[in-house]
């Protein structure tokens, strides 16, 4: 049958490259970032936040079919820096940004869960009733 | 990023014996949709990442039933009646979750006197991306701006807006606008609230720092690779196309007209019509896919 392996979605096939960078000419400083088996959680979260970094003139992103996973990033610089790099550098930016959060998140978290506690007399959790957790 | 937790559940369902009134494949969906216990599976391999053939203690978490009605009124078999055996990497890891209050779990199925059950489930790691069965969480909640402030509703009312629309209930975590408050062109959003319910799979706060650790993993090795591969060649890249497109030209979508391409299903073959044709380059710090993947799977 012509029904397509489940994993086809989010697993590279041999010889599929993550990222690929095509030059657009068309504009100055512009470049096409294609990413395979992605979708709009990355695309669209790399492009806004491009939209913020310095020397980026132009960020957008496009799933071309919804039944295709793949995600086109067009950037333009104003020549500062190649658009490869001001990619690179938000992805880098973003990495640290979650990594800020899921700290942040852990440490309120367990703020929280104390003072639950220590509203209940000791009983239950932040969670909720009955649960494993 | 909800959808690329990696949790557990049951994939791979023996029946060795079924007299019940359900058909085997139905049973074996219904078992497929059980939440279990997902603590820890970052230990567990995928079974495709796995040595083995199709299934092994260090890629799966076998799951077995047996019952049979000896009594004279219907019996009940829920998710309790299922028994982890073989070596394990965690007594909890594969678990079925039971929250209710009577400890039996989701209801299986119902045998009649004399009906009996038998079968072995096997359960392995994946993601919601695959089959929304390993979704972690059942539902999740987001808003911003629960004043609309920002205007980016336009609510409809008959007479009054303030009056049809009840408050939302983060309404009093933040400000009400001022009456005659000008509008504030540069706002933008910047306050989020997310409501996450879990399957029971993982607890909620979990669901949140795993989102978070996929997406970092994700851009790391975007990162990496857009390091690495600096100035090597680029395949040509034609834009994605539907898989029905064109195709085979037996069917109804104007025969061969369009000749020049390959649909990425089908056609046999790894060759996939999408650019991307360099080598290597492949090898990414988490073994052969970017998910667990052999070697240290410690993320
Ligand atoms: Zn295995």
């Amino acid at each position: 049958m012509n029904a397509p392996d489940r994993f086809e979605l989010f697993l590279l096939q041999d010889g599929e490259k993550k990222i690929t960078e095509k030059i657009f000419t068309g504009l100055s400083n512009t470049s096409d970032f294609i990413l395979l088996k992605e979708d709009h959680t990355l695309g669209n979260l790399i492009a806004e936040h491009l939209k913020q970094a310095p020397h980026v003139l132009l960020a957008a992103y496009k799933i071309a079919h919804p039944n295709v996973p793949e995600v086109m990033i067009r950037v333009q610089t104003d020549g500062t820096i190649t658009p490869r790099d001001a990619l690179r550098q938000t992805c880098q930016t973003l990495v640290q940004m979650y990594f800020a959060l899921g700290r942040e998140f852990q440490k309120e978290f367990a703020l929280r869960q104390f003072a639950d506690q220590g509203d209940q007399g000791g009983a239950g959790n932040a969670g909720g009733q009955g649960g494993p957790y | 990023m909800l959808a690329e937790i990696p949790t557990m559940a049951i994939d791979l369902v023996q029946i060795e014996d079924n007299s019940t009134v359900l058909a085997d494949e139905f049973i074996a969906h219904r078992l497929g949709m059980l939440p279990l216990n997902a603590e820890g599976v970052e230990n567990l391999f995928y079974s495709r990442d796995c040595d083995c053939d199709e299934y092994c203690d260090r890629c799966s978490v076998i799951l077995s039933l047996h019952a049979k009605c000896t009594g004279d009124e219907n019996m009940h078999v829920s998710a309790r009646d299922l028994v982890p055996s073989g070596e394990r990497i965690s007594q909890t890891l594969g678990n079925p979750i039971i929250s209710d209050p009577d400890g039996l779990g989701p209801l299986i199925l119902k045998l009649r006197p004399g009906q009996e059950i038998k079968l072995k489930c096997i359960a392995k790691k994946g993601i919601a991306k695959e089959h929304a069965k390993w979704a972690p969480s059942a539902a999740i909640g987001f808003e911003y701006d629960p004043h609309n402030k920002l205007h980016h509703l336009d609510l409809w009312y008959e007479q009054d807006a303030k009056k049809e629309w009840p408050p939302s209930e983060y309404a009093d975590w933040e400000e009400p606008p001022q009456e005659g408050e000008p509008f504030d062109y540069d706002a933008v959003p910047n306050r989020f609230y997310f409501n996450v319910e879990t399957a029971g799979a993982l607890p909620p706060d979990a669901i949140i720092t795993e989102g978070i650790k996929v997406l970092q993993i994700k851009l790391a090795q975007m990162v990496k690779d857009l390091s690495e591969g600096d100035g090597d060649g680029n395949g040509a890249y034609d834009g994605p196309r539907s898989p029905e497109f064109g195709g085979g030209g037996a069917d109804g979508w104007g025969g061969g007209q369009d000749p020049g391409f390959t649909t990425p299903y089908g056609n046999g073959g790894n060759q996939s019509a999408w650019g991307g044709a360099g080598a290597g380059g492949g090898t990414t710090p988490y073994g052969t896919t970017p998910y667990g993947g052999a070697g240290g799977s410690s993320w």
